[in-house]
């Protein structure tokens, strides 16, 4: 007798950094889940670098933070040095960066799934996901069969991937995990195109054959901040990292192997990452560079290995010894694991609704690299949205969609569905027009209350939250108080060469001097507790940067006009007469759920955004 | 819509009104920081009123001017309309919309006011397709006049100024996407240097442009002096024949008169003026207050002496008002003998025997077109297009005065330069600043 078909509300495939954020949200939601993968033991494995953060990285982090999701918490978790990034450079491209555990990482990650009540985590690797009208049925390689209203795909780089290490290929996923091979074949019977993308990972050494007399130590800060503000402990800094280079030998070695190099000869056909190219590829293409940097990172705190950061290759096993000990302090270099290319099916992210569920078929969601993403971040960021939605779509609720001007995840989503993407795509705080308006440091006021609507802020948290924004509201309140003119003022204005005023005055009003900052006020009246301390920095900032930030303000106003206008779904952009031929091809393809996203296409002018306009007030009209 | 919106309403070129029209919410909170009236407050304006006062062009320069308010949605677009007239042509209009600018309006997108009336129901559904048309006309009339007309040398001058942007962009947006490949990149940024070098190409275009909108509605010229000089036979002289009544009784010419001749194919407007000099009479006080005036609207003055006697206590005054201007002293009655010193760039001329008229026609033209006009040069004959520039402009000099902000304020800065002369090469595409990123550096772990 055929065993009974388990039913769940939703499944998620895959527990990587998408696949965990989707299905902790789901579950903590209230959904029956099922979260299957392919080994346990690959859970929330740090494929690649042991970091976590980075530019526009950290802002990622904080707003799944804020939204309730795991990856912020688990960070803190795991931590074993944080740096903040850009300090010199504005508040706007501040990011934290930790150096993580990969080991604590994984660990930690899998007992917070084993943790929640509503979620089933199980080995499995899933081949075909069939619609049975509102129901999809997943099946595994084993022939067990689940139901559920809706599935969210995080398959990571594991479709039909494929390892590349010289003239060897292994069709295995990531660090030698098995793959899988049939899921997308599954994906092309339902409709989905897919693209072949590649990305790569270095070698990693032992750490007992470096020479660090040789490199540059890199410590974590001092004064350190964890990415979530649920963290009551700070973490400490248990590991450093180092900075050093390659030779004219390196460059050397691996000019002479070119036709060894699968990137180099065209053995590999999958998109790379122009932000994340072999050495080989950095060699070839920047020929006059003398030298490039390397980092050497710990992976872990209970091994020894250590990663290489800026080395990666897919040049054969015994030229990349070679290689490696030609960098400077690495000549008794132990390789432990080799560095690989890898290549994989993905799907066209502009199938996808902004939302991130499939335009054609209801209920099925794509999270993560699967989307010809890159990065831990962007794919625990997509993971949280995916498993927001599906839990929306099961409540028969309206699904969320952030705005670009609401948080980097929103740019993330919109980049992705709306121009597509031809190499796997990594955030970059250039890509955010409003990144003033989206620090790290305010990731918890622009977030909270949308993650507390959809059920996943809890109440502590929430509560949290709330004391932050009373706090915040009572030094500026401080700050309205008038001080005189006396010989604290006067010290205080001539200490940092300003002129004296001539009567009492505002303290807010004596912020927007050049060289007066809440700090230098606080020190001068002593006017916050310990508690209001950790707040400054926000303050300080709303006050001291009041006008850029309603300038930005105003271009978000401006922007939300179009974006307000929706497009029918069916809208019929081949009948319609004034828009140009490129304009209609492409609006066509992308099928635009508002004149803001329609503004975004490549290709669409702004002429044709005001045509569009007409054209829409016309047939809502009609 | 919340934004304003500002252009010329008024065709370019002939008309002795011009109108300049915004739209949007915010349209009279932008046009009370710049007009001025007696006892006018904003809860007392009625709608449809016309308003005379006074326009603010910039720190201590005013126009007088009309304004009229529409009050949404009983306006064209539907939404609240202010519209300013005034006497003169496209310069003065343009000096408006620049104020309006700088006050928070921005420029109007080709066919828009149309299309916002659309989109407010005033315009019936049957109109969809005609407003199209418009906007369709318009940014290929733009395109025209940006790549076809000048053979694209205009279009390819202000890529490349986009281009040299967008090279500082990448190598700002590089340092604080790749903090810790920034020592190595070794990038010497030089923002102010660079805005300059991009400012100093902007000023020349629109120079160019300038000069070829003197080509196209003509040079205004001022005469000044004092009463009893010969300012309306000098005039009389320029124009080849009687014009403006001339006697010898002090203030005859009480209002000033435009009259305009051909020289050389360049249209020149003379405006006389009432002599200035402090009066009791009112009608020649009114007079001499237009005087003031025009001397802000002109693009050259003539300021015309008597040779024959020394410089008094009144043309000094004179000379005082007209500081900073540019500026042709005109020693008229060299028939008779000449008593007066030399002056800052003179140029000896009798009206009652012609003497060196034609000189000063000449002398004219040189002074306010400074460059050889070439007709193939970089020229913006759409007016559009020169506000761009002149809003890129704006913005380069406000960066000069931030130059200490941190990195993300700079670049954010920047880019709203790139974006802003993006409105004329169609270039925005913000990947295009991460692709160069890419290509230029080697980046990544």
């Amino acid at each position: 007798m055929e065993r009974k078909t388990e039913i769940f509300d939703s499944i998620v495939i895959g527990a990587g950094h998408a696949g965990c954020e989707a299905a902790l949200a789901l579950a903590r939601t209230g959904n029956k889940t099922l979260l299957l993968t392919i080994s346990l033991d690959a859970i929330a494995f740090l494929a690649c670098n042991p970091s976590i953060g980075g530019t526009a990285k950290g802002q990622l982090v904080g707003e799944i933070d804020a939204l309730g999701g795991e990856m912020g918490v688990n960070a803190d978790k795991t931590a074993i040095q944080i740096r903040m990034l850009n300090r010199g450079k504005g508040p706007a491209v501040q990011s934290l960066r930790a150096q993580a555990d990969k080991n604590a990482y994984h660990i930690e990650m899998k007992k917070t799934l084993e943790k929640e009540k509503n979620l089933l985590v199980r080995q499995g690797e899933v081949v075909s996901v069939e619609i049975d009208g509102e129901d999809k049925i997943v099946s595994t390689q084993l022939g067990l069969k689940y139901q559920a209203r809706s599935v969210v795909f995080a398959t990571g780089v594991y479709l039909k991937s494929e390892i590349i290490i010289g003239s060897c290929r292994e069709k295995v996923g990531p660090n030698g995990f098995k793959n899988s091979s049939k899921l997308s074949d599954s994906l092309k019977k339902l409709g989905i195109k897919l693209e072949r993308f590649k990305t790569g990972t270095p070698v990693r050494v032992h750490a007992r054959s470096v020479d660090y007399s040789q490199m540059e130590i890199q410590n974590g800060d001092d004064d350190i901040m964890p990415f979530s503000y649920m963290t009551k402990e700070k973490p400490k800094n248990k590991a450093v990292c180092y900075l050093t280079y390659t030779t004219p030998l390196t460059h050397e070695i691996i000019r002479n192997n070119f036709d060894k190099a699968p990137a180099i000869s065209g053995e590999i056909k999958g998109v790379g990452p122009r932000y994340c190219p072999s050495i080989e590829t950095k060699v070839l293409r920047f020929a006059d560079k003398e030298r490039h940097q390397l980092f050497l990172e710990p992976e872990a705190l209970d091994t020894q290995e250590m990663y290489l950061q800026g080395f990666s290759t897919s040049m054969p096993a015994d030229i990349q010894q070679e290689m490696v000990e030609s960098v400077i302090g690495m000549k008794d270099a132990e390789i432990m694991r080799d560095a690989y290319a890898i290549e994989y099916d993905c799907i066209d992210p502009t199938q996808l609704k902004p939302t991130l569920e499939l335009k054609t078929i209801d209920g099925l969601f794509f999270a993560g690299q699967i989307n010809g993403t890159s990065g831990y971040e962007e794919a625990g960021a997509q993971g949280l949205i995916a498993g927001i939605n599906a839990s929306l779509y099961n409540q028969g609720k309206e699904q969320i969609v952030l705005k670009r001007s609401d948080a980097y995840i929103g740019v993330l989503i919109d980049d992705i569905v709306t121009k597509g993407t031809n190499e796997p795509y990594r955030m970059m705080t250039s890509r955010a027009e409003y990144r003033l308006l989206l620090r790290q440091d305010n990731a918890d006021v622009r977030l909270t209350e949308i993650g507390r609507k959809v059920g996943l802020v809890s109440d502590e948290r929430y509560q949290t939250y709330l004391d932050k924004i009373a706090k915040m509201k009572e030094i500026e309140a401080k700050l309205e108080e008038k001080v005189k003119v006396d010989e604290k003022l006067i010290k205080l204005c001539q200490d940092n060469e300003e002129n004296i005023p001539r009567e009492s005055m505002k303290l807010r009003d004596l912020m927007r001097r050049n060289n007066i900052d809440i700090y230098k006020l606080d020190a001068t009246y002593n006017l916050f507790d310990e508690s209001e301390k950790d707040l400054l920095d926000f303050v300080n900032i709303n006050i001291k940067y009041e006008g850029y930030l309603k300038q930005q303000q105003e271009d978000v106003e401006r922007m939300l006009a179009n974006e307000n206008v929706s497009i029918p779904e069916d809208f019929d952009y081949q009948s319609i007469k004034g828009l140009r031929q490129e304009a209609i091809e492409k609006l066509s393809q992308i099928r635009p759920f508002n004149l803001g996203q329609a503004s975004r296409i490549s290709g669409v002018s702004p002429a044709d955004v005001s045509v569009l306009s007409i054209l829409v007030k016309k047939t809502n009209k009609n | 819509m919340k934004d304003c919106i500002v252009s010329i309403s008024t065709p370019l070129g002939k008309g002795a009104v011009s109108i300049v029209r915004m739209s949007g919410a915010k349209s009279l909170d932008v046009a009370l920081t710049l007009f001025y009236s007696q006892k006018l407050e904003r809860e007392n304006i009625i709608p449809r009123y016309m308003y005379f006062g006074k326009i603010k062009l910039e720190e201590n320069v005013f126009e007088e001017c009309l304004m009229v308010y529409f009050k949404a949605p009983f306006s064209y677009t539907g939404e609240d309309i202010v519209e300013f007239q005034i006497h003169g042509g496209v310069l003065l209009a343009q000096k408006i919309v620049e104020a309006c600018l700088q006050a928070g309006s921005r420029l109007a997108e080709p066919g828009e006011y149309s299309k916002r009336a659309f989109l407010n129901d005033k315009i019936t559904l049957d109109k969809a397709e005609a407003i199209i048309g418009e906007i369709n006309a318009e940014t290929e009339g733009e395109l025209k006049s940006s790549l076809q007309v000048t053979n694209g040398r205009l279009a390819s001058a202000v890529l490349e100024q986009q281009e040299q942007l967008k090279y500082l962009l990448a190598e700002l947006e590089v340092g604080m996407d790749y903090p810790d490949e920034t020592e190595e990149l070794g990038l010497k940024l030089n923002v102010i240097e660079r805005l300059q070098k991009i400012e100093d190409a902007n000023d020349l275009i629109l120079q160019q442009s300038q000069s070829a909108t003197y080509l196209k509605n003509g040079i205004n010229v001022a005469l000044v002096g004092k009463t009893n000089v010969g300012k309306s036979s000098v005039m009389n002289a320029l124009l080849g024949e009687d014009r403006a009544i001339v006697t010898d009784i002090q203030g005859t010419t009480r209002d000033s008169i435009t009259e305009s001749f051909i020289y050389n194919g360049i249209k020149i407007n003379l405006i006389d003026t009432a002599g200035i000099r402090e009066t009791e009479d009112v009608v020649e006080s009114i007079g001499i207050e237009k005087s003031k005036q025009n001397l802000n609207t002109a693009d050259l003055v003539l300021f015309v002496v008597d040779g024959s006697e020394s410089l008094s206590e009144e043309d000094e005054e004179i000379c005082k008002l007209l500081q900073g201007k540019k500026l042709i002293t005109v020693v008229n009655k060299t028939d008779k003998q000449r008593v007066l010193t030399a002056q800052e760039n003179e140029i000896e001329v009798s009206a009652m025997t012609n003497k060196n008229i034609q000189q000063l026609k000449q002398k004219i033209v040189d002074m306010v077109i400074e460059e050889e006009i070439d007709f193939n040069s970089l020229v913006l004959t759409n007016e559009r297009q020169m506000q761009i520039l002149k809003e890129a402009k704006m913005l380069i000099e406000e960066v000069k005065q931030k130059q200490n902000e941190s990195l993300d304020i700079l670049t954010m800065l920047v880019k709203r330069i790139w974006q802003t002369l993006g409105k004329i090469t169609g270039n925005t595409e913000n990947e295009d600043i991460i692709d160069l990123i890419f290509s230029k550096f080697c980046l990544g772990k």
